[in-house]
């Protein structure tokens, strides 16, 4: 019992700062004063200065504002990026959990390569074929992450696939195809749930890290990574400017880890008081949006 | 052996599609590298010559057909940035890239093991609960915000170690330290699962009822078990340590494969590009194989094909 107070307190806790998190993001520009004005005089000023609360950069710009419509910057690239790439890597994960051998291994090995290559390279790649802008950001960060999301949907595919019920739609004569979508589609939801929340977190981190090497989100337009890009330079006389965007980052993630996590044992807990306490395919969850 | 040969084909098609592709798309899509090489005031014929020199007069087939014939001589051609072979630019900077990597690994699992082991024998104790922190901030906090806040720390305001740059072991900690939190939480956390699984297993109570200390017991046969799929992690690790390295290289202005590849980006260097995603990508497939092939052995079930 107290456990279950414990798990519920993760995801209460953690759902609240991202829904505080969401309406800074939503609101928070409009209040803020304007991120591009500049103002030379005030440059450099340290946190908690007069009316600069998390001071100013070197353009004597106001952090906090960068860091509030940065956040909405970062968080639309991110949830975009998420959206994306789970729609591919549920795709993906459902057609190779198919029963057709030849497109089971097909997609299986791209799975495998898309794993296996370390996407910075890519993005580095893509990027100088085509040039850095936020659509080429989002369709990176898609590229990046439907592999991971499409690993944990193939490994519940499978491990339904012998199960009876689908035995019995493919008696009754349903296709293959037919009972991918709509009899095992529908056990994906909760495990889409789950990963949702990491795979959100993931991409905050990947939208960072293309900005900070001048890939992803390009100025003047304030983002996290853009932010610690521009800040890198500065960093023995101003600590502030790297610290600062990092911490909103760390925190968006460490919350969207806290829901993912709440979710997954709260939706294992439920799972094993009803029925089947030795199913435990969750557990492949874990680990799944790092990338 | 079947399963070798199979194998090392599979990874011979991924290397020479990720090749094959790489060339193309930089063919078709990036800007002119005559154009970034020239200054803004250089007339056509100039732009010309450049094209001449670095070969991208001639029609993609011709210049397809000769990146192959030098691809299996092992020649990448010649960087159109340094004018000089991309081999001789890639080989240094991929031995630095795998020292950083391999140092990072060495950290990350000697941490994973104490940490993973001593949080899974004592779940509420302190360690194990530090170690849920160090997990939640290495998988939230982005990795290059780690290394600069490492450089902040550590070389700007204590200056015990060098910020950038690499010239000395020294020059390695940081940047290995950076990359070594960001792939310690899942390490941790499989190693920590499968010990706490290990432990319930029969043959620890036949060792235990045999007389073994409990140390013993711990060491010699439950952290060898345990440490299966913490190999399957590495193997999975393998993309996130190697893009990783980019990133930190960047940070910390170390000489490797990710710095070389912005500078090729930048100057639409495509020889340069080519060459280090070839080299990387060769270099990666190569250690996932050893790895596979070293779970294999280390795991019989695996080595005598028999499922579940």
């Amino acid at each position: 019992m107290r456990d279950l107070i414990r798990e519920s307190t993760l995801l209460f806790f953690s759902s609240l700062s991202v829904a505080i998190i969401c309406i800074v993001a939503i609101f928070g520009p409009f209040f803020a004063p304007d991120p591009l004005e500049q103002d030379i005089i005030n440059s450099l000023l340290p946190p908690f200065s007069q009316g600069h609360i998390f001071g100013t950069d070197p353009l004597g710009r106001d952090i906090f504002s960068r860091i509030v419509s940065g956040a909405r910057v970062s968080l639309i690239v991110s949830l975009l990026g998420m959206i994306g790439s789970l729609t591919v890597g549920t795709i993906m994960g459902l057609v190779s959990g198919a029963r057709n051998q030849w497109i089971a291994w097909g997609s299986d090995r791209l799975i495998d390569i898309q794993m296996a290559f370390p996407y910075i390279l890519l993005a580095i790649v893509i990027v100088s074929a085509t040039t850095a802008s936020i659509p080429v950001l989002i369709f990176l960060m898609v590229l990046a992450g439907w592999a991971s999301a499409a690993r944990v949907i193939r490994s519940i595919v499978l491990s339904e696939q012998p199960k009876d019920y689908v035995k019995a739609a493919s008696l009754v004569g349903a296709t293959q195809k037919r009972i991918l979508v709509k009899y095992i589609g529908p056990t994906l939801i909760p495990a889409i749930f789950t990963i949702a929340p990491l795979q959100a977190s993931a991409m905050i981190v990947m939208e960072a890290t293309l900005s900070f090497l001048g890939l992803g989100v390009q100025p003047p337009t304030p983002s996290w990574g853009g932010m610690l890009l521009e800040g890198k330079i500065y960093l023995s006389e101003a600590w502030w400017l790297t610290t600062i965007p990092g911490i909103a980052i760390a925190i968006t993630c460490a919350s969207l880890i806290g829901v993912g996590e709440g979710l997954s044992i709260k939706l294992r807990g439920d799972r094993s008081r009803r029925i089947d306490p030795s199913k435990t395919e969750n557990s492949s969850l874990k680990g799944s949006a790092k990338l | 052996m079947r399963y070798f040969f199979s194998r090392v084909a599979q990874s011979l098609v991924i290397i020479s599609g990720i090749t094959v592709s790489v060339f193309f798309m930089l063919r078709f899509t990036a800007g002119d590298p005559a154009r970034i090489r020239g200054n803004i005031y250089a007339t056509n014929e100039v732009l010309e010559e450049y094209r001449r020199q670095f070969g991208t007069d001639r029609t993609v087939a011709e210049q397809f057909y000769s990146f192959i014939k030098g691809v299996i001589r092992g020649n990448l051609g010649d960087s159109f940035r340094y004018q000089q072979p991309v081999t001789e630019l890639v080989l240094p900077a991929l031995r630095n890239t795998m020292l950083l990597g391999f140092m990072a690994l060495l950290i990350s699992i000697t941490f994973a093991i104490i940490l993973g082991t001593m949080s899974a024998r004592n779940p509420n104790g302190l360690v194990a609960r530090a170690s849920g922190v160090i997990a939640v901030f290495g998988q939230s906090a982005p990795l290059f915000w780690v290394g600069l806040l490492l450089i902040n720390i550590f070389a700007l305001k204590l200056g015990w170690l060098p910020s950038g740059g690499l010239t000395d072991w020294k020059n390695l900690v940081l940047p290995s330290m950076t990359l070594a939190l960001s792939i310690l939480p899942s390490q941790m956390r499989v190693l920590a699962a499968s010990v706490k699984a290990e432990m319930d297993e029969d043959y620890v109570r036949t060792a235990h009822a045999f007389g073994l200390s409990s140390k013993k017991v711990y060491f010699i046969h439950v952290l060898r078990n345990a440490c299966l799929p913490l190999l399957t992690v590495i193997g999975n690790d393998m993309g996130v340590l190697l893009g990783g390295s980019i990133v930190a290289e960047v940070v910390f202005n170390f000489p490797g494969i990710g710095t070389l590849a912005l500078v090729g980006l930048n100057a639409r260097d495509y020889p340069l590009l080519q060459g280090v995603t070839i080299v990387a990508a060769s270099t990666f497939v190569l250690i996932n194989l050893i790895v596979d092939l070293l779970y294999t052995v280390m795991n019989p079930r695996v080595r005598l094909g028999i499922s579940k």
